[in-house]
């Protein structure tokens, strides 16, 4: 079981995707001011995040999240969502994903496939097994 | 209670305000590209121009080389020719031109990183043309400027001039062009200057055998020649050159309506779209099993709802997509008469139900006053302010709208409500899409966010001025400022 972040405008959307990981074993918890999403993981660090990108105050204030967690808390996995497909400009495709560029491990439009959803997490979760964190290691 | 005139400026006046900073904005006017805005002087493109001038110079050098080395080798075949001289003349001219080029371009690279490049480039250029005819007109001399056609090489400079420059400009390289063959003409009539030395022409048309008359005649001939083409050419430049500017323009103005429309797309998209997902993320989450098992009715009903949400949200997508494509091809709307208090009327008999059920009352002090704009635009632009007005009012609260002609032309139209305003650092924002304040998304959740943006291109488009005076928690003034109109058939009784 792992404690999953999802971050998200959407509170419906949310709720949908928290019952469904839920149901998978994972403990879950819902953000729906990207603004506050770092002071939540700061709170409780979790195993991965699951993060809209278009908010209200921003087209893109999930790039920003996601950096700032990169910043902030090093290699946390992020899993990016959003209801607008490749072909508007955002900016990037999934294609575009890099962990410097953008730190997210994944990238799932919605309306959301929730196998997917699952599986996706389910594979962040095998690789990035949770270990202590020694207090030297430097965020990258 | 009927309005006071002066509602656009209530801080003091209205009863019941706070002590609430009020501040004011102003929709900027000249947003979107009109064409109009004059194009920055482009050093480049003078250097550019500057280089390539001297890249056909390298040419002229090359042609002369080439017949001064054959004159030199073989001065019998230059008689052929109807040159005499050999090719020493050419050799010379061929080394002035080469070293005057180097010089330009040496000027070109040194005057690269100069704040002045624009005008060094341009003095460049002029220095090029005006040292350019001088040595013509020396050739021409030389050559023979009554009893040959070399005063017609003067038409490749003029021809130049006006595909490169404006026609007044053109025309200055023209007259330069004369006035140093007509000095030519004159210093060799006036016998200041030695007669052409290099004319091997047969004895009947020489100097000597040329009648004064014939010569003021050839010479006018090469001067109305020159003229003819000055004109012909420069007329069809400058046809050319209009026609590149207004393709610029239309350039410009398109790539910003192409970026504007798919900004708004996009959040248009993510608006419409994201509700569709929602319900989708809630039938899967029904026929995954995640919320028990479903009979095989309730699943069937769930799946109909997944497959109807999900072909609406496609439906959206392409009828948005559609919108813009057909969007960009639509020419401006017709300006019209149009009467504003009728507008406003209108408006505001649209929001009453509304406003009544939360207990909102909307005064309205509406003076007839006659505007020129589209019509439709009009009653937009006075639709989304009422409404915005009554969803940004507190129950039981009070909405204002007048409207009345102003002195010198046009009319004025102010709507104010007494409720929670905007915070003066969001101002510049509340005209962008889908632009809520914290304040606004919370006091009315059903809010798109695009009626000030709807707003801003209606205003934009039809020259109104736009003014927005606000205080937090004290309320909000949109005053609009209309151009001048009259009624159809006759100025305002």
């Amino acid at each position: 079981m792992a404690y999953l972040l999802i971050v998200d405008d959407d509170l419906d959307f949310a709720t949908a995707v928290a019952r469904v990981l839920s149901q998978e074993g994972h403990e879950t918890a819902i953000e729906t001011d990207a603004a506050k999403a770092v002071e939540r993981i700061e709170q409780r660090r979790p195993e991965a995040v699951i993060l809209d990108v278009m908010f209200p105050e921003d087209d893109t204030a999930g790039f920003d999240v996601a950096r700032t967690i990169r910043r902030t808390f090093g290699p946390l996995p992020v899993v990016l969502l959003t209801a607008v497909n490749q072909q508007f400009p955002l900016g990037f495709s999934p294609r575009d994903l890099d962990a410097k560029w953008l730190p997210a491990v994944d990238f799932l439009e919605k309306p959301i496939d929730f196998a997917r959803l699952t599986a996706t997490v389910n594979a962040i979760l095998a690789r990035h097994q949770p270990h202590p964190t020694s207090p030297d290691e430097a965020p990258g | 209670m009927p309005l006071s005139r002066d509602l656009p400026t209530p801080p003091a006046a209205a009863p019941g305000d706070t002590e609430a900073a009020w501040t004011e904005y102003r929709l900027p006017r000249a947003q979107p590209p009109d064409g109009k805005e004059p194009a920055p002087p482009d050093a480049t493109m003078l250097a550019s121009n500057a280089r390539w001038f001297c890249r056909l110079r390298w040419i002229v050098v090359a042609v002369l080389s080439a017949y001064g080395t054959f004159g030199l080798l073989r001065p019998e075949g230059c008689i052929l020719t109807g040159i005499r001289g050999g090719g020493v003349w050419a050799l010379a001219v061929a080394a002035a031109l080469a070293g005057l080029n180097l010089a330009y371009l040496g000027f070109l690279r040194a005057t690269e990183g100069s704040s002045r490049r624009a005008a060094l480039a341009t003095a460049c250029l002029w220095t090029q043309i005006v040292l350019d005819l001088v040595l013509l007109t020396v050739v021409v001399h030389h050559l023979g400027s009554l009893e040959t056609f070399a005063p017609m090489m003067y038409l490749f400079h003029i021809v130049l001039a006006c595909i490169f420059f404006s026609s007044l400009r053109s025309l200055a390289v023209t007259a330069i062009a004369w006035t140093l063959y007509l000095a030519c003409v004159a210093a060799e009539l006036a016998g200041v200057v030695a007669p052409p030395t290099h004319f091997a022409a047969p004895p009947a048309v020489s100097r000597a055998a040329l009648p004064l008359a014939t010569g003021l005649v050839q010479a006018g001939s090469v001067l109305f020649i020159s003229a003819t083409v000055w004109f012909l050419t420069s007329r069809i430049a400058g046809a050319l050159r209009q026609r590149e500017e207004e393709l610029a323009v239309s350039n410009r103005r398109l790539l910003a309506a192409t970026e504007e429309r798919a900004r708004h797309l996009l959040r248009t998209t993510h608006q419409l779209k994201a509700p569709f997902a929602a319900i989708h993320a809630q039938t899967q989450v029904l026929l995954g099993g995640y919320c028990g098992t479903l009979s095989e009715d309730v699943r069937s009903t769930v799946e109909q709802i997944a497959a109807r949400a999900a072909s609406l949200s496609r439906q959206i997508q392409q009828m948005l997509q559609l919108a813009n494509l057909r969007s960009a091809a639509q020419q401006p709307p017709p300006r019209v008469a149009v009467e504003l208090a009728a507008v406003a009327a209108a408006a505001v008999a649209a929001h009453q139900p509304a406003a009544a059920r939360r207990g909102i009352t909307i005064e309205a002090a509406l003076e007839t006053a006659w505007t020129t704009a589209v019509a439709d635009h009009a009653a937009m632009l006075l639709d989304n302010l009422v409404a915005n007005a009554v969803n940004y009012s507190h129950e039981g609260g009070t909405v204002e709208v007048s409207c009345s002609p102003r002195p010198g032309g046009g009319a004025t139209v102010a709507v104010r409500d007494r409720g929670i305003g905007i915070p003066a650092e969001k101002l510049p924002r509340v005209f962008d899409d889908f632009f809520r304040t914290t304040e606004a998304a919370s006091h009315n959740r059903n809010s798109t966010g695009l009626g000030l943006a709807i707003v801003r291109q209606a205003a934009l488009a039809g020259d109104i001025d736009v003014s927005i005076r606000t205080a937090p928690a004290a309320g909000t003034v949109v005053t609009l400022t209309f151009p001048p109109g009259a009624p159809p058939g006759g100025p305002i009784p």
